[in-house]
């Protein structure tokens, strides 16, 4: 088995790539993603697990800090929210009727 | 007329052979009491016949069954003292998989040593450590103990094996699928998270009850939903805990969900449930809530194989971003498949991926109260 790339990570218009977030307590830098205002993603290193001050006691949990900044870098236009760089794409083009073209 | 639509190119689905090696990490071969008779059993796994039996010490022991000195069956065999006697000439092998005596000879000859499997009797059951590299397990990577499977106030073990006939990898797949709990098991996600880190791979979700599904109507308490974590510690073995909420107290229990390969085309899927006793679900009522559960994970199961049975095996799967993270899981996954040395940091790096449950939600809504007025509709014509 080959590891492949989540496609919907790819840097390409009209996604939206992994984007460097850095935590606004403990400065550990982390690459995040948002498709939509509701949605995260979260990709840690060892080096920000390292710098991490506070990480999560039961495993599964978010780093209310970090979640905090991650929210703040995409109101603030740092971090790109998918719904808002390309509010719909795929299915509307995908339907249009053939004779349109 | 001719229409000319325009030339995107079509998707291919790609699936590369599947692995023939079999993941390193604990795996669950069921309970522990039904290997302890004093007789071997014979287990099929990871792409042989493994023989399981009790010494007279009382230490659970896992062999490759076939003698290396003509490949007679031991699991066919004796038991004799701590050792497993060879049904075809009666060598005498102990649970370290070496070649203890030979009655009718002065001499063991030399490398007389098959494989042995590390085991662990935890909990009321039996694991094994594979591993390819012939590794002892790293005490990091222990299966956790689960304290309800000896307490009193807790059920024992209701048990469930069935044999699947695909790759062990569409299981481990479930655990990032939102979508197919609502389409394959009636469930109704609201919430669902994953986090991946060294050798755990964990699923958070809550759901509420689907009004439409039939399966938990009926007389008692009113079901409003559930809260679970199940964690994948390491390629095979994971633990669910899971409440379920009804109007005025919640239930607690414990799903195991585990599997061990036969091969690379097969796998034995297991699940066991424990269910906490309380004041509203005293002795008996506690045991018989396991018992339901369990037909319902089995019920699970069928509907699970049902699809796997005709599925193509897809290693590029086509994503929208309402789905989970599959090709990150697999990432993770692949950490079992390759030597110690060859794990990228990648595969064990800690990531974490929250769903937006707004519109399947709002989606899996609509076709609830659909369901129920077509339901409606047909009960009053």
């Amino acid at each position: 088995m080959s590891v492949r790339q989540d496609e919907r990570l790819a840097p390409a218009a009209p996604g939206v790539p992994m984007t460097e977030v850095d935590c606004a307590r403990c400065g550990a830098t982390v690459l995040a993603r948002k498709s939509s205002w509701e949605q995260t993603s979260i990709q840690w290193s060892a080096r920000a697990m390292a710098v991490c001050s506070t990480p999560p006691a039961d495993g599964h949990s978010t780093c209310p800090a970090l979640r905090e900044s991650i929210a703040r870098a995409a109101a603030e236009g740092r971090l790109p929210v998918l719904d808002e760089v390309a509010p719909s794409y795929g299915a509307e083009v995908a339907d249009r009727p053939a004779h349109d073209h | 007329m001719i229409h000319v639509t325009e030339t995107d190119e079509i998707r291919l689905i790609e699936a590369e052979e599947v692995p023939t090696r079999f993941a390193r990490g604990w795996h669950c071969l069921g309970l522990s009491g039904g290997f302890k008779d004093g007789k071997p059993h014979t287990i099929n796994a990871f792409g042989t016949k493994l023989v399981v039996f009790q010494g007279e010490d009382g230490k659970l022991n896992v062999l490759d069954a076939y003698c290396r000195h003509m490949g007679g069956d031991l699991s066919q065999g004796t038991v004799k003292g701590n050792e497993i006697a060879c049904p075809f000439h009666d060598w005498r092998w102990g649970g370290d998989g070496r070649c203890k005596k030979i009655p009718y000879s002065r001499r063991v000859p030399l490398r007389a040593r098959t494989s042995a499997w590390p085991t662990l009797d935890q909990d009321g059951m039996l694991f094994v450590w594979n591993d390819p590299e012939g590794n002892p397990p790293p005490p990091e990577q222990a299966i956790p103990v689960i304290p309800g499977a000896t307490r009193d106030d807790w059920t024992d073990w209701v048990w469930n094996e069935t044999i699947v006939h695909t790759n062990v990898r569409e299981v481990i797949d479930n655990v990032v699928d939102m979508a197919h709990f609502f389409y394959i098991h009636q469930s109704f996600p609201t919430y669902f998270k994953n986090v991946f880190e060294g050798h755990v791979a964990t699923q958070v979700m809550k759901g509420k009850s689907r009004p439409d599904s039939g399966q938990r109507g009926g007389k008692g308490p009113k079901l409003l939903g559930n809260s679970s974590v199940a964690s994948y510690f390491g390629p095979s073995f994971m633990i669910d805990e899971l409440t379920y909420h009804y109007e005025g107290f919640d239930l607690e229990s414990v799903l195991l969900n585990c599997h061990y390969p036969i091969d690379e085309n097969s796998f034995v899927l297991m699940s066991g449930i424990i269910a906490q006793r309380s004041d509203v679900l005293p002795g008996d009522a506690a045991d018989q809530m396991a018992k339901t559960m369990s037909k319902f994970i089995l019920a699970g199961f069928d509907q699970d194989v049902e699809i796997w049975k005709h599925k193509a095996r897809i290693d590029n799967p086509l994503l929208c971003e309402e789905d989970g993270p599959v090709y990150q899981l697999r990432r993770w996954y692949e950490q079992f498949y390759v030597d110690v040395a060859d794990i990228d940091p990648e595969m064990t790096a800690r990531f974490e991926h929250e769903l937006d449950t707004t519109r399947p939600v709002e989606a899996w809504q609509a076709e609830v109260e659909e369901n129920l007025a077509r339901r409606e509709a047909a009960g009053s014509a």
